[in-house]
């Protein structure tokens, strides 16, 4: 059997417990084709030398490279076995090349026939029959089935059943991510019923801390974080999409439901909230907000990066490598990565605020009662209306006209022209932005009005479109022209109600708006979610039926356009000035009183009421319900674009932002099936032909990602690409019996996590003999339960939990556990770390904040991602590092006091029991009690004598030494290889 | 120089897992441990090993990218024409981050003259450096590809504008590991304000975390959790290692797990850091001339930049591989004479008494110091009303210097030629990569071998495009 080795040790070892002695293409063949051939005879038509490509039989037998059955007339074969250096394949040049079992299995595969298939993963999966079994008793479920079909071929034994202590810290870790406690430990070790395993089981799948455990692994596919990155990295307000995800996994959404809504949610007919928060997957690419950046340059790598998170999580696929060229090995071409980045580009990303129907229902009652006071404050005041008549009669209200642009034009933003005459903005933005307004005067002109408006799918409200370095929602004009005819008209006597700028100072007075100089101008940044208005009297009129044009110049180092606004005109309007007074308000001001109507009169008194200062004390009430108006959520989304302005795709030669070529349309890889005929080739046509079978790989790669966190390694181990340069899966018919199954079981993942854990594969010990280690040292036969390092936030919410101090509160803002300000000193900011107060400190690790340029610095020790790219698979090191965090963490420090304390309420004698099970969840054996006995005596007898200070180890002036010495106990516990480590 | 501490036993210890347990590791990281799970991606290393010059690296990055046209590129032509904007022939299709590109020009702020043997023109704002001219190579035509901070710094570190790729220090840690078994391979110091790029820059990206940097600090704890915590003395934290210890050999009899026995090493190399860091950190066994020739002030936040100077060196001394002194302040969009003023003289004469004290201890031959930024400065002027900015420089991404010092570098040249606005190279260009692959081929690796496959790419500091060492300032 040993006759041929065919890669570095971890590729030969799965090759060689292959028994059967036949060549396979896919498994022994395509391989070699793939690493050491394709790079020039393969799918990259660019790279290909001699016009010969290998990938396709029928153009390889055709060029005469192999004549099948005959290797004696193939060149392929006389090529790679020549003694001719300069005829010898691979090349020298090529840097590569094959030992003589691989030869000799070219040869073999060529003699046989050549017969070829399409790569494996490529072929929808197959249910093959589970295959029967010598031992029949020992499987549980068809799993066991192929993993001791395959154990009895090696003539190797299954292991023992994991004890029961083992088994319930087992299923906890796995299903909830967390421990169990002694007694719910011993709930499980008490319940002789057959259906004990079940009946846990169940119960874990149906608790909430479920859905937190299996959240973790996908916010490493979404690189999830809850800043920008980059330089600023600024904080985002992302966490509801988390709190789907949670929800999601919790409530079992089916598989491809959860691919659907998170790629495509907001294209549901009639999406709910729920579907648009969905969407959010995508928008946990990093946003680059350094001033001076060209914003579309970094959004186009946000895209690169969708297309290859795209890849890993739904297909398998390493699309990632075909962005600057034709893929190498796997059939993507270059012009295909840009159609399917078509596929996915056409959205814009703003941010959402969430319609929570309980929040919004709170809201219109209290605005309701606001109204209602209002109404019966007007007429309960007894000077209210001499006082109204009194101001409405001394204001100068000009009576301004909406003008309606007859055309817009921009460099790049869609303007529209909404209901009420104001204009919406959409589209991309940049640090130039121009508008070009063209009006046609239907009445004189002696002024302009810019009335800058809010609009809640702005950022923060608007008027302004910024949305990375400067405030949310600030827009900049550093320019506004005016000509009539042709002939460039000359403000005078400007005035604007308001004016700020931050990033930056200044005076931000309208005259600056045209003043030449471009990097002076007029914003209202702190006013976000409000109007302001900016009046430019004419030096001479315009005359009625003149051609207008007004051009905006929005100049800043950031995008900082505006996002919607109205241009008024007035007839007579020379002394015209900027009024702190919504523009509605001045209108009617400006109408003849007589001419009211009974809802213009209440708008006037209800405003006046508002805004005079006589009447601060009656509005208090008032005052404290608007105070109590809730807040919506927001959270970032994608929103298809609107019909008319969709965006267009391009092929980027080498990849390269500044390399634009030709236009491409959205498509998927031709090595699938099509998108189904007759839908639109967009994002949601995409994500579900992602979630559907027409997608072979869809069922293989989720099911490989269960088995992974279940086994510690994926059944194919490089979980991020089942492409032709993949290893051969270690149970290829298991995998796909698996991804059959799953959906034949409706895409559900508790179903499939209850099926992994029910296997008697799964509930094997995880004990391993010297001989068993040497023979198969990574267990890819299964010959024994899996045993590995828990993730970093297993570890903190293991500990919270074992400690005593792990707070249940789910969902919202992501919290800042106890750290060193000295990690975020470091960024960009040097920002301090605020740590969170009460139960904040002691929620699951999940909803700790993650800063992707500062991460948190225990949780990186231990291999945490920074959320910088998509993690099929996170690593598993072992450093001295670790060890100094669960030594000397104070975070840490913090919790094996606290677990000191709940020792110390025991009886002497069980002390050491109960913190041993808080962490292990077994007791204690007896020479390990004796080891741990005799530690705290040590440490006791140091405290009596005073080495040791009770009260600086508990940070506890009236401590006692008993706690001291538990303190020390509970904290060489918790660093304890067992306890850190899931078997 | 000081031996680093060799453990036998343990070495044996280890190759004893890796060996008859059948994990077949490739290359061992030394400074950090070890078992990790065997990752299919993983390749066996590739044999790019090439003659060794330089065994370590004391990287001074002057974050935020000084003004090469105040400090190394002196053109009088600028003062000229100050006031003026350039031909448009020059600016053509160049992107800024903040001025536009008919921004009128700057002269040189400072006076320049000519120093040491060799004649190397430097303005007077480096009077220390101008000491060590003959030392050490200045390359003028260092160029990348990057306008913004983070992206350029990223790129500098990493090979890639876009966070998630492994930085150099991660590479020499995956390629070589460490000298010193009590130390990481890769620290990372830090002086002035925040870092534009924060952790990304020393990131491992899709390199085994391990390799990533570890930040280290002059005062104080010297790395995170190295202090034991309150009242735990030395005995206790024997006690409790011991206790650790023996329960961890219990379970490992009982379930045969190779890696609790790469755990219980951990641990023991925790401790020996931890015994480690007292002495480290200890500048009382510096001769008083040494802390002078620095400028060094243990403890005086003010002089950070020379104790971290100081403290690379006897990290150096002690085997660390890559030591990265962040010094973070160089970004001057106004007044550009200030800026550089107060920076040279937070970072001139340290990083100068760095060369000069490597070279006094023998160990400048064998330790290769860099000096420079992520990209340098205009010759145009950048001034700004609302962002109050004023005779100022903006980013400048086609030409800027840095310099080189042992580690087989040549000594006292100066490489490369820029026009006479100091805006373009006419002669000598160095892209960031051929510079990543001076480095490592300085460090006996060759760039184009060492590689990690990832998402089904081969991944390489240097990028896929063909680079080469700087044959010219190879000594």
């Amino acid at each position: 059997m040993k006759k041929f080795t065919l890669f570095l040790s971890i590729a030969s070892f799965s090759c060689l417990l292959q028994a059967a002695d036949e060549v396979d293409y896919n498994r022994d063949v395509r391989p070699i084709l793939a690493e050491k051939c394709y790079p020039c005879h393969g799918p990259d038509k660019k790279a290909r030398k001699a016009k010969l490509r290998l990938d396709e039989l029928s153009a390889a037998v055709k060029s005469g490279a192999i004549t099948p059955g005959k290797p004696a007339d193939s060149e392929l074969v006389e090529r790679i076995f020549s003694d001719d250096p300069d005829e010898r394949m691979p090349p020298k040049k090529s840097k590569t090349s094959l030992n003589p079992a691989e030869k000799e299995l070219l040869r073999k595969w060529v003699a046989a026939g050549a017969r070829t298939s399409s790569h494996w993963a490529f072929v929808p999966p197959q249910q093959a029959k589970p295959p029967a079994t010598r031992n029949a008793s020992w499987p549980r479920n068809p799993i066991d089935q192929f993993i001791l079909a395959r154990l009895e071929k090696e003539k190797l034994e299954p292991a023992a059943e994991a004890d029961r202590y083992t088994l319930v810290r087992r299923l906890y870790l796995d299903l909830i991510g967390l421990p169990p406690t002694p007694e719910e430990a011993d709930a499980f070790i008490n319940d002789k019923s057959p259906k004990a395993y079940e009946t846990l089981v169940d119960r874990l799948l149906e608790a909430p801390g479920y859905g937190e455990r299996w959240a973790r692994d996908w916010l490493d596919l979404a690189r999830y974080a809850d800043s920008n990155g980059y330089e600023k990295d600024r904080g985002r307000t992302i966490w509801p999409w988390r709190d789907w995800v949670i929800r999601a996994l919790n409530e079992d959404m089916p598989y491809d439901r959860f691919t659907i809504e998170q790629l495509a949610g907001d294209m549901l007919p009639n999406a709910t909230p729920s579907q648009v928060v969905a969407t959010g997957f995508h928008r946990n690419t990093m946003i680059n907000e350094e001033g001076g950046i060209d914003p579309l340059e970094y959004r186009f790598y946000s895209m690169v990066d969708r297309v290859a998170t795209t890849g890993t999580v739904w297909m398998g696929l390493t699309t990632g490598c075909a962005q600057c060229h034709s893929h190498k090995y796997d059939p993507i071409s270059h012009t295909e990565y840009y159609q399917l980045m078509a596929l996915l580009d056409n959205a814009d990303e703003p941010d959402y605020l969430i319609p929570e129907p309980k929040l919004l229902a709170k809201r219109a009652e209290l605005e309701k009662k606001i109204e209602e006071q209002e109404a019966a404050l007007i007429k309960k005041l007894p000077d209210f209306d001499e006082k109204f008549t009194d101001w409405s009669e001394k204001q100068a209200a000009v009576d301004w006209r909406v003008l309606l642009p007859a055309s817009m034009k921009t460099n790049l933003p869609r303007l529209e022209i909404l209901d009420d005459g104001s204009i919406f903005s959409t589209g991309d933005i940049t640090k130039l932005d121009v508008f070009t307004l063209r009006f046609k005067t239907k009445a004189p002109l002696e002024a302009l009005r810019l009335e800058v408006m809010p609009d809640d799918r702005l950022p923060a409200g608007g008027p302004g479109r910024s949305y990375y370095e400067g405030r949310k929602g600030d827009f900049f004009l550093s320019e506004i022209t005016a000509s009539a005819a042709g002939k460039q008209l000359k403000f005078t006597n400007s005035s604007r109600d308001y004016g700020k700028i931050t990033t930056g100072s200044g005076k931000a007075a309208a005259a600056e708006t045209y003043d030449g100089n471009t990097t002076t101008g007029w914003a209202t940044s702190g006013r976000e979610g409000k109007a302001s208005q900016l009046v430019l009297p004419l030096e001479k009129p315009v005359a009625a039926g003149a051609e207008l044009e007004l051009v905006l110049y929005f100049e800043r180092h950031y995008a900082a356009s505006l996002g919607r606004f109205r241009v008024w005109g007035a007839a007579r309007g020379k002394e015209a000035k900027a009024k702190n007074m919504p523009t509605n308000i001045e209108s009617i001001l400006a109408l003849d009183r007589k001419r009211w109507t009974p809802g213009q009169a209440e708008e006037l008194e209800r405003y006046f009421l508002r805004k005079d200062g006589a009447f601060a004390g009656a509005r208090k009430p008032i005052d404290a319900l608007n105070k109590q108006l809730p807040r919506l959520n927001s959270t970032m989304v994608l929103r298809e674009r609107p019909t008319d302005n969709p965006r267009q795709t391009y092929r980027y030669h080498r990849g390269e932002y500044l390399s634009r070529k030709e236009q491409v349309q959205p498509a998927v890889l031709e090595i699938f099936p099509p998108l189904p005929e007759g839908q639109p080739a967009n994002r949601l046509t995409f994500a579900r032909w992602l979630a559907s079978e027409r997608n072979p790989l869809l069922g293989r790669v989720t099911v490989n990602r269960a088995w992974r966190a279940f086994f510690g390694a994926g059944l194919l181990r490089t979980s991020g690409d089942f492409g032709t340069q993949s290893e051969p899966p270690d149970h290829p018919e298991l995998l796909d019996w698996l991804a059959v199954e799953f959906r034949k079981q409706g895409l559900s993942m508790k179903k499939l996590h209850k099926l992994i854990v029910s296997s008697a594969t799964y509930r094997q010990a995880a004990v391993v003999s010297p001989g068993l280690l040497k023979r198969d040292p990574s267990n890819r036969l299964l010959a024994r339960g899996p045993r590995h390092r828990l993730s970093a936030e297993a570890i903190r919410d293991l500990m919270l939990k074992g400690s005593g101090r792990l707070s249940g509160k789910m969902y919202g803002p992501s919290v800042y556990p106890p750290q060193s300000s000295r990690v975020t000193k470091l960024a960009y900011g040097s920002p301090g770390w605020n740590v969170s107060k009460g139960e904040d400190r002691y929620r699951r690790s999940l909803y700790t904040f993650t800063k992707r340029t500062a991460p948190f610095a225990s949780f990186t020790t231990f291999d945490a991602p920074s959320g910088e790219g998509c993690i099929a698979r996170r690593d598993r090191s072992n450093t001295p590092l670790q060890a100094l965090v669960l030594l000397n963490d104070d975070m840490y420090v913090e919790l094996a006091r606290h677990a000191a304390r709940e020792a110390e309420k025991q009886p002497v004698g069980k002390r050491i029991g109960f913190l041993f099970r808080r962490f292990l969840t077994r007791p204690p054996k007896a020479a390990e009690t004796k080891l741990m006995d005799q530690f705290l005596s040590a440490q006791l007898k140091r405290l009596e004598n005073r080495k040791l200070d009770a009260a600086k180890l508990t940070g506890d002036k009236k401590a006692s030494g008993d706690q001291a010495a538990l303190f020390l106990l509970a904290r060489s516990i918790m660093n304890l290889d067992e306890v850190i480590t899931r078997q | 120089m000081k031996q680093p501490a060799n453990h036998p036993l343990q070495a044996q210890t280890r190759r004893h897992f890796f060996q008859d347990c059948g994990v077949g590791l490739g290359k061992i990281a030394l400074a950090s441990l070890l078992t990790r799970e065997l990752a299919a991606e993983t390749q066996a290393l590739p044999a790019f090993r090439l003659p060794i010059k330089a065994k370590r690296i004391i990287y001074l990055f002057q974050a935020g990218a000084p003004s090469q046209l105040d400090l190394f590129d002196y053109k009088p032509k600028l003062k000229e024409l100050e006031g003026k904007p350039l031909p448009p022939s020059v600016i053509k299709g160049q992107r800024y981050a903040f001025i536009r590109r008919d921004a009128a020009v700057l002269g040189p702020r400072f006076k320049f003259a000519r120093h040491g043997k060799c004649g190397a023109e430097l303005s007077d704002r480096l009077p220390h450096l101008a000491k060590i001219v003959d030392d050490i190579a200045i390359v003028k035509t260092v160029n990348t590809n990057l306008f913004n901070h983070a992206p350029a710094q990223l790129f500098m570190n990493s090979g890639s504008g876009i966070p998630g790729r492994p930085s150099m220090g991660s590479w020499l840690s995956y390629g070589i590991g460490a000298e010193a078994d009590d130390l990481p391979a890769f620290v990372v110091l830090k002086s002035g304000g925040g870092l534009s790029g924060g952790a990304s820059l020393w990131s491992s990206g899709f390199l085994p975390s391990e390799h990533q940097g570890v930040p280290f600090r002059s005062d104080g704890e010297p790395i995170l959790h190295v202090n034991n915590p309150d009242g735990v003395d030395t005995k206790a934290q024997r006690d409790s290692l011991d206790l650790v210890r023996d329960l961890n050999r219990n379970r490992l009899k009982t379930v045969g797990d190779p890696e609790i026995a790469a755990r219980i090493d951990a641990y023991e190399m925790a401790y020996r850091m931890q015994a480690r860091a007292p002495e480290l950190m200890n500048f009382k066994d510096e001769k008083k001339e040494t802390l002078e020739l620095y400028g060094a002030k243990p403890g005086n936040s003010g002089a950070t930049f020379a104790n971290n100077c100081l403290l690379a060196r006897r990290l150096a001394e002690r085997g660390v591989r890559f030591i990265q002194v962040y010094h973070q302040g160089w970004d001057a969009h106004t007044n550009v004479e200030g800026n550089v003023k107060d920076n040279a003289r937070k970072t001139d004469q340290a990083s100068a008494a760095l060369v000069q004290d490597l070279k006094q201890r023998g160990m400048l031959e064998d330790t290769l110091v860099i000096w420079g930024g992520e990209f340098g400065r205009t010759p145009m002027v950048e001034s700004n009303v609302v962002l109050g900015r004023n005779k100022g420089r903006d980013h400048h991404p086609q030409a800027f210097t840095v310099w080189l010092a042992g580690g087989g570098i040549k000594q006292g040249i100066t490489l490369g030629k820029t026009d006479d606005l100091g805006f373009h190279i006419t002669e000598d260009p160095v892209n960031v990569h051929d510079l990543h692959a001076t480095i490592l081929r300085q460090m006996g690796i060759d760039h184009e071998k060492l590689s990690f496959r990832f998402r089904g790419l081969d991944f390489r500091l240097t990028g896929v495009e063909k680079q080469q060492p700087v044959q010219k300032l190879l000594a």
